[in-house]
């Protein structure tokens, strides 16, 4: 297969020419893409409502089937100050809409909300986090929009439309909500639907901390509250089962939520990230019922037993050896965890060994992901940055509050800081993840609370690579909960997991040198699959056996 | 007989000087609390007597116990005038300038009553810092626990140090002792660039100074530059060999960059240097189990936990070898390790964990 040349591959051989470089092997190019003109509006206040540096969802999906990734923007809408109730953040004003851009296949972007029906976020609900999932098995990724007021599902009609199911299919939720995920806990072949909330808060009963600085307030004083699991049945309708599952047997200030199947066992678990406390992992006993069992597994606190300020969440293997490790992005001085999964069950807290004292100490992470972005075989870390007060500069000057993201290579294991390319500093919050522009090379879309979106398109190189697209027929449809392996790297289809964002659907495995390889499919069915021989360099669909 | 007593008293009562007899009627009222009355009494046996310095001094003494220290201060200083070696007066009156804010005036008299607890104040509210710290310290040492005692000490100590630094800075201001105390300045403002600054200059002067480098790899370490920490760190280790903080300091940069052997090489040396420091322990094993050794990591915690039993570093400690039991598969005594570090973390001063 010929393959283009890319500014990285000219990079690179003018390097070895002994030539001065023109400039640094950023990865990403920034780009502002024609069309994409989205701009976050959370209206911050001087009464430091917690919600307001929270919100900037994002999610890179293909609505309409076209092959291109689109992309889908939380608003969080106008707050007065002080909010009297009713409580409205003035949604139906454009400017506070959420919005839908179609990918042009110039790599442009068209603003579809209106005629995609979705510009009604309802008036009561301030934007955070957006789950993608196609619950409904009829190929096309719904909606589904996570508020602090009432959470939307819109149901993907395909025709270019979107249709509020929310009260149909109950899982409206309440409160305020964070970040979801779709997926299938009891391998019915139907998306399940898990939802974080952060805890329980009102603009009426808000507080202002920090004395004479005025700041937003530490988590914990508001109560904590419970997270919510609803299964499909499989008839466009949902139930709650947080109780009967042992979900809600817990409460937390949970923000991010990531998928994996940790223990091997055929079931998907659940990680939970908490803010100013233990983590959660819920083990899936495969009866319906969740077991939290963090503490005794080596994930609710730090090596010296500290808590977290639990913000995004990564459930993926980093070190190639099969297992799925867990990534939690938290406050400066606490260092990213990363909890190694060792096989029998429980973690170890590896932030240390694999480089992220250094990399993390002194930044606030919140929407991560774990991709392979040079085609290396090793899955690389970038994480979007900002600290949480807007006026932390004041407080401590060794601290900012708008940062750069974080891009990280791994080198067998170990992170190693790379440049990205972005040279502005930013209040990163949410961070979606995949192949933009389809050639091979993964791209990634940062939001910034109150501002711009950034698209950082992946310069690519010399690696070689496979996308694999999983089309479920006896697990769900878009075989989110597989387990897949190719050449040794392991993924766990997901679109879950980072802070409030949803990623492409697709598995991306950077392939290095390999110009074939093996692929190796373990479905929610229980199906597994063996795919040998498969050419580099190409997008894979993969259709799941009707028998094993 | 109660009769014949009583006579005699009324007797001998009546042989008193008038003012006199005012004098013992105020003592009394005064006893009983009844301050207004006291006041009274001295106050006629002033007029009766206006050369009677004990009365003044008495009246002197009731103002003060009514906190009225203003006109405590006149007639006190009548008593003084009439009996100059009278103690009690000079103590009062010295009170009573010392409340109304003329230290200086108050001096002698506290000198002259030997109040050395007042005069230390005095000399501290009058700037006379070095003599103030010298009386207070001896007050101190026959009053280690007092907390007021204490209190005025530290803050005349404090404003001591700060009055020399300054004359440091005001007369060598290119000093490297005196970039080292901006420095130190910058620092408590987290201010990390000119700290840095400072630190670099003072250095470039004085490269050889104990204690520079640890102050930077602080510095850094606060901001959490652990590489530039650890550097620092490892300079000072070879200006000061025999430094268990600067080899403690190693270790703990090392660790957070991920350098396990290495720290537990630092650290290691550190415990040699200064034994059983419950930080130095933990560290090790956290350093041991980072680095695969988990029988040393066990045997450091261990050690830890023989010397504390229930501070957050002891909890911490259960904590390591809850993971470690966990990895060597022997649930039931990673069972027992964690619960006793849930048991810690559920006491007042420790972060609760526990679930809810």
């Amino acid at each position: 297969m010929s393959r283009r040349i890319t500014r990285r591959d000219f990079l690179e051989a003018f390097a070895a020419m002994g030539l001065a470089l023109p400039g640094p092997l950023a990865l990403f190019d920034v780009k502002h893409p024609r069309g994409l003109d989205f701009n976050h509006v959370n209206s911050p206040t001087p009464q430091k409502y917690l919600i307001e540096t929270m919100g900037g969802g994002v999610a890179l999906f293909d609505y309409n089937n076209d092959g291109l990734l689109d992309i889908f923007l939380v608003n969080s809408g106008r707050l007065a100050n002080p909010m009297r109730a009713p409580e409205t953040f003035d949604r139906q004003n454009p400017r506070n809409w959420n919005r839908l851009y179609r990918q042009n296949p110039d790599g442009s972007f068209t603003d579809v909300t209106k005629e995609a029906g979705l510009a009604n976020a309802g008036d009561g609900n301030y934007g955070m986090g957006v789950a993608v999932g196609d619950y409904d098995n009829d190929g096309f990724p719904d909606l589904y929009i996570t508020n602090y007021g009432k959470n939307t599902l819109y149901h993907n009609n395909g025709d270019g439309t979107f249709t509020d199911v929310t009260a149909k299919a109950g899982v409206e939720a309440g409160g305020w909500s964070c970040s979801a995920g779709f997926f299938d806990y009891d391998n019915d072949g139907h998306l399940d639907l898990l939802v974080t909330r952060y805890m329980i808060w009102d603009t009426q009963h808000s507080k202002i901390c920090g004395g004479e600085w005025q700041t937003y307030c530490p988590p914990a004083e508001f109560p904590v509250t419970t997270n919510i699991l609803y299964r499909n049945r499989g008839d466009g309708t949902f139930e709650d089962v947080s109780r009967r599952s042992g979900i809600a047997s817990v409460t937390g200030r949970s923000l991010g939520v990531a998928f994996a199947d940790y223990d091997d066992d055929g079931f998907t678990d659940i990680f939970v990230s908490n803010d100013g406390m233990r983590q959660f992992l819920f083990h899936n006993n495969g009866d319906g019922t969740f077991t939290e069992c963090a503490l005794e597994a080596g994930t609710a606190l730090t090596a010296d037993g500290k808590p977290l300020s639990g913000m995004g969440a990564v459930f993926q293997d980093y070190d190639n050896d099969g297992r799925p490790d867990i990534l939690v992005t938290v406050l400066p001085r606490e260092v990213y965890a990363l909890f190694h999964n060792d096989g029998n069950g429980s973690f170890s807290y590896h932030s240390l060994q694999a480089g992220l004292g250094l990399l993390s100490a002194a930044s606030s992470g919140w929407g991560s992901g774990l991709e392979d972005f040079n085609n290396d075989g090793w899955k690389d870390l970038f994480v979007a940055q900002s600290h949480v007060l807007d006026n932390v500069e004041a407080i401590d000057p060794m601290l900012h509050y708008k940062q750069p993201p974080l891009m990280a290579l791994n080198h067998n294991g170990r992170f190693e800081r790379a440049d990205s390319g972005v040279t502005a500093a930013i209040a990163g919050r949410g961070a979606a993840f995949g192949d933009l522009n389809n050639d091979g090379w993964m791209d990634v879309v940062v939001t910034s609370l109150g501002g711009e979106p950034l698209m950082l398109l992946n310069h690519g190189g010399s690696g070689n690579w496979l996308s694999i697209s999983l089309r479920g027929t006896r697990s769900n449809r878009d075989g989110l909960g597989a387990s897949v392996q190719v050449n040794g790297q392991k993924r766990f289809a997901t679109t879950a997991g980072s802070y409030i964002s949803a990623s492409d659907k697709r598995l991306h495995f950077g392939l290095g040198t390999a110009e074939v390889a093996k692929v190796e499919i373990h479905w929610p069915s229980g199906i597994h699959q063996i795919l040998e021989g498969v050419k580099a360099n190409r997008l894979l669909e993969v259709r799941e056996p009707e028998k094993s | 007989m109660i009769g014949v007593f009583l006579s005699v008293l009324l007797m001998l009562q009546a042989s008193e000087p008038p003012a006199l007899q005012h004098v013992h009627v105020g003592v009394g009222a005064e006893k009983s609390g009844h301050l207004d009355e006291a006041l009274a009494e001295f106050k006629k046996a002033t007029e009766l007597d206006p050369k009677l310095a004990v009365a003044f001094t008495d009246l002197g003494g009731v103002y003060i116990e009514k906190r009225d220290y203003a006109a405590a201060i006149t007639p006190l200083k009548r008593a003084v005038e009439l009996s100059p070696d009278l103690d009690a007066a000079h103590r009062l009156l010295g009170y009573a300038l010392l409340a109304q804010g003329y230290a200086t005036e108050a001096i002698p008299h506290l000198e002259k009553a030997h109040a050395e607890d007042a005069l230390g104040i005095a000399l501290l509210d009058a700037g006379k810092l070095p003599e103030a710290v010298a009386v207070l310290q001896k007050v101190l040492a026959q009053n280690p626990n007092d907390p007021e005692l204490l209190y005025y000490y530290g803050r005349a100590s404090g404003l001591l140090s700060k009055q020399v630094f300054d004359e440091l800075e005001a007369r060598f201001p290119d000093s490297a002792r005196a970039h080292e105390m901006m420095a130190q300045d910058y620092a408590v403002l987290r201010d990390v660039p000119n700290a840095e600054r400072e630190f670099l200059e003072a250095l470039r002067q004085r490269p050889q100074t104990s204690g520079l480098h640890l102050q930077l790899g602080e510095l850094y370490a606060r901001a959490q530059q652990w590489d530039k920490a650890e550097e620092q760190f490892q300079l000072e280790t070879g200006i000061q060999p025999g430094s268990a903080e600067a080899f403690y300091r190693l270790g703990e940069a090392q660790l957070q960059l991920g350098k396990f052997h290495e720290a537990l090489e630092a650290l290691v040396h550190s415990d040699h240097l200064r034994e059983d420091m419950p930080e130095t322990l933990y560290q090790l094993g956290k350093a041991a189990s980072m680095d695969g050794d988990d029988k040393m990591a066990q045997k450091y915690w261990q050690h830890l936990l023989s010397l504390e039993k229930d501070t957050p570093l002891a909890a911490q400690a259960h904590f390591g070898l809850s993971g470690i039991y966990r990895k060597l598969g022997e649930p039931a005594e990673a069972d027992r390790e964690m619960e006793e570090f849930r048991k810690l973390q559920s006491k007042p001063g420790h972060t609760d964990v526990s679930p809810n």
